[in-house]
């Protein structure tokens, strides 16, 4: 009798039960809605290589689109949802080419190969470039270059050729000439505007703007050992500052918001931070397991070769040639000895960013370029402050990213470094960024938006970002 | 008596201690429904897990069989700080059970044995969630048996002792986020065992008061032979990463220290408290000692815990309807071990608040059907992680908990 009761009741009890289960929702939250206080409807960014999205050595389609100003617009669009933001981008497949990785031996130096660029228009070669004969491609026109793209980063673009007329034109395209390919895409043909007139002109109809450039003046002589590219000294400096200011003025026109990031130092970059000296030796001695030395040439040719210091920076390009044996003429006799590792074979000049002579010189500069930002960021253009500890009105990448990576970090248990490969930060060619590492630029921007422009502008997840930008 | 007892709660209120954790809650459906107020509750056998000194208290010429199911569903949503995204846990129940049973063996001595499924939990995150390279799934189970004995003392009075064999489950997911590959990631599962003891003392005062107290001491789950597997690494970093390898941890289960009274208003209406001090201080950190295999050394995986001592305060009352039909409801305060700097979302436990709900209705003289539901509600937690603490994985963002538990269950006297 019992029995029969029990088991409507208990059915009815189960099913009860599980309904509750199934319908437990997660307990609810308010997702904060993105704002801001400025209109970010018009965003363009105004930059060199890191801004274009260079990466890998190269530009391709998915590496602009990786691009932290893109990036940053895509995050702006919760805030501002019709904010377009238009890129010159190149067609899938063509481009400049970039590196792939082969494989990473324990050396932690990277194995690449060149992958060409496809679709040239049109090649010219420069016997005279710095760092050896170089070729200039002409690439497809932008699909855009009626009306100029928002992101204005040109790569190689240097401060220097802002006024430069006809950087954009197909007829200076000459061995040696002042061009630079990559501008002349985002220009109609045959248009001689100068750099600083295409920013005054997109500047004319922009609401706000990011502006990051600079490290192109610098990198040719870094990347030569010093050995050519503008020289840094104080006449560079004034240049720069300068012409910083002419592109400033520009966007500042209308008195649109913004942020003026400061340039990272030279040695956060793998390019130098590889082979800085003493760690570079130790990490030859415990390969090799032995106790040699490493010898750099005396830099002002005076005397004899010397010891490395730790001050010194062997260039990652050229770190894979360290130790091996190369034919040395000595007193009459040629011996083959282990490049670098013996006294009588030093690292050449080219292979080598010194302390004294060339990487102080190229600091101070970079340092001079970036209190000049800031002083225009706080005193002349009275942008609202990013740091509000510091009262710093210019955003220090270094401060908040550049060097907390050179320490390691750690992204929702992710970790970064600027490690090639395993680092994830820094891409193949030593200074450029991965999309990852473009992930974190973007959002060292977007938490200055946040702060300076009482926004709340979301973050990129970057780890849902690729590895690699080709 | 209800004045000494008083000097209870400063003893409690002088401690910087906040239950919760990964306790399952009360293991018995009637006393799901009393809230869990049980120290001093003798309608239910299932106080036998909580304090064995009310063992005695059944001493009679019947055996007593309490068993039945508990399913929980803890569920976390969760923001993050920085990109304002919503990811909700997947729905996962943690399945649990009891089984009690006692047997008078004598006028003063009686013998019990308690199965149950005190502490656990399963976290299960949607796998591509921000958090994944923090973790994608965790889930802890563990099983106590614990055989009993129960001494009479006099009449009001009775004392008990419990020996605890712990059996535990772990597992863990997380995803190797570095490289592109969504499905790279490194699992780890191992199971282990430990002992401890539990302790009781009821009595009475009259036919309307009674207290009791308990001491269950902490059991370390010590698991070796476990096993850690990844999956979708490349192959240039395979050596970091062999696929399948060996490790070791260890889960340190807190004491709980239980003190309760049960008051009958009526002869209709009973009322309990509980007060129980966890000890949770004693989980200092989840270390995941991974054996070194091949060219990749030995390394570990420590996450730091740094638990606090919890308090959790338990209000229950039972009213009889009819003579078949009892009715029961409680409230629950628990307090949350997780101090604010180890928010993780691993294991996501806030203070929390709970209201519970049951009933037992007795199908024959000796056989009651039993079901009970508890809901309980966390507070907002906030995890902060520091990108420059390298070595420490985090995500940034609030927490929001939500537990529903629900047991049925039999309980029979012949």
């Amino acid at each position: 009798m019992n029995i029969f009761y029990l088991t409507p009741l208990r059915r009815t009890g189960l099913v009860a039960v599980a309904a509750l289960m199934l319908n437990a929702c997660a307990p609810a939250q308010d997702t904060p809605t993105p704002t801001t206080s400025v209109n970010v409807s018009r965003y363009v960014a105004v930059g060199d290589s890191y801004t274009a999205g260079v990466s890998a050595g190269g530009l391709t389609r998915t590496s602009q689109e990786y691009s932290f100003p893109n990036l940053i617009a895509r995050q702006l669009q919760g805030a501002s949802a019709n904010a377009a933001f238009t890129q010159p981008l190149l067609e899938a497949g063509t481009g400049s080419g970039y590196f792939d990785l082969v494989d990473y031996p324990a050396s932690g130096i990277p194995r690449t190969r060149r992958i060409a660029g496809q679709a040239v228009r049109r090649t010219v070669i420069n016997p005279t470039a710095c760092g050896g004969p170089d070729t200039v491609r002409l690439l497809e026109r932008s699909k855009t270059a009626s009306a100029l793209p928002q992101n204005l980063g040109v790569p190689g673009l240097l401060l220097s050729q802002i006024e430069t007329a006809g950087l954009g034109n197909e007829t200076k395209a000459t061995p040696g000439g002042a061009f630079n390919p990559y501008f002349e895409r985002l220009l109609p043909a045959a248009d001689s505007r100068t750099y600083l007139q295409a920013v005054t002109d997109a500047a004319a109809t922009a609401t706000f703007f990011t502006y990051f450039q600079g490290l192109d003046d610098l990198l040719p002589y870094v990347r030569s050992g010093g050995e050519c590219g503008p020289f840094p000294n104080t006449s560079l400096t004034n240049l720069m500052k300068a012409n910083a200011r002419k592109v400033l003025d520009r966007l500042r026109a209308g008195g649109q918001p913004g942020i003026i990031a400061k340039l990272p130092a030279l040695n956060t970059l793998p390019l130098l931070r590889l082979g800085k000296g003493l760690q570079l030796q130790a990490r030859l001695q415990a390969l090799n397991n032995d106790k040699a030395l490493l010898y750099i040439e005396d830099p002002i040719n005076l005397g004899p070769a010397q010891p490395i210091t730790d001050d010194d920076y062997v260039l990652a390009t050229a770190i894979p040639r360290v130790g091996k044996l190369t034919p040395v003429l000595v007193g009459t006799t040629t011996l083959m000895l282990p490049y670098g590792r013996d006294a009588r074979n030093p690292l050449r000049d080219a292979d080598v960013l010194d302390n004294f002579q060339e990487l102080q010189r190229a600091k101070s500069v970079l340092d001079a370029y970036n209190n000049e930002l800031e002083n225009l960021a706080h005193n002349v253009y009275r942008l609202p402050e990013v740091d509000i500890t510091n009262h710093r009105s210019a955003l220090d990448l270094d401060g908040i990213l550049f060097n907390n990576v050179a320490d390691i970090i750690s992204v929702n248990g992710v970790v970064y470094s600027s490690e090639p490969v395993r680092g994830n930060f820094f891409s193949l060619d030593y200074y450029s960024l991965t999309p990852r590492g473009n992930g974190l630029v973007a959002n060292a921007f977007i938490s200055a938006i946040n702060k300076a422009y009482r926004a709340n502008i979301p973050a990129v997840d970057v780890n849902n970002l690729p590895t690699v930008a080709h | 008596m209800r004045q000494r007892l008083l000097f209870i709660l400063p003893l409690f209120s002088g401690l910087t201690a906040a239950a919760g954790g990964f306790d399952t809650g009360p293991q018995g459906a009637r006393v799901l429904g009393l809230g869990g107020a049980s120290t001093a509750y003798i309608n239910s056998i299932a106080g036998l897990s909580t304090n064995p000194g009310l063992l005695a208290q059944w001493g009679d010429s019947l055996t007593r069989i309490s068993l039945g199911g508990i399913g929980q569903i803890r569920r976390s949503s969760f923001i993050g700080q920085d990109t304002y995204q919503r990811t909700d846990q997947d729905l996962a129940i943690q399945p649990g059970g009891y089984f009690y049973a006692t047997r008078a063996l004598s006028k003063r001595v009686s013998f019990g044995l308690a199965l149950t499924t005190p502490y656990g939990y399963h976290t299960k995150w949607p796998n591509n969630w921000e958090g994944r390279s923090v973790i994608q799934e965790s889930q802890l189970s563990t099983y106590f048996a614990q055989p009993t004995v129960g001494f009479k003392l006099n009449d009001n009075f009775s004392a008990g002792v419990g020996f605890v064999y712990a059996f535990g489950k772990y597992s863990q997911r997380r995803a190797l986020g570095q490289y592109d590959d969504l499905s790279a990631q490194t699992q780890f599962s191992a199971t282990g065992s430990g002992m401890g003891l539990n302790v009781g003392l009821y009595g009475r005062t009259g036919d309307n008061l009674a207290f009791g107290i308990s001491y269950r001491s902490g059991v370390n789950l010590k698991m070796k032979n476990g096993t850690a597997t990844t999956t979708g690494v490349p192959a240039r970093d395979a050596a970091l990463y062999p696929a399948s390898t060996g490790f070791s941890t260890q889960f340190n289960l807190p004491s709980t220290l239980s003190v309760g009274i049960a008051d009958r208003i009526t002869p209709k209406l009973l009322l309990t408290f509980d007060f129980t001090l966890s000890g949770w201080s004693t989980l200092d950190s989840v270390k995941l000692n991974i054996d070194a295999s091949g060219a990749a050394p030995a390394r570990r995986i420590s996450t730091a815990r740094r638990y606090e001592d919890a308090l959790a305060f338990r209000v229950g009352a039972e009213y009889q309807v009819c003579p078949k039909l009892t009715v029961l409801g409680g409230l629950r305060y628990d307090e949350s071990p997780i101090r604010d700097e180890y928010v993780n979302p691993e294991f996501i436990d806030a203070n929390r608040l709970g209201a519970s709900a049951g009933l037992s209705y007795q199908l024959g003289s000796r056989l009651a059907l039993e079901a009970a539901y508890a809901f309980e509600y966390g507070q907002l937690r906030t995890g902060r992680a520091n990108q420059i603490m390298d070595q420490v994985a985090n995500v940034s963002g609030t927490y929001r908990t939500a537990t529903h538990t629900a047991s049925v269950g039999v309980a029979v006297a012949f």
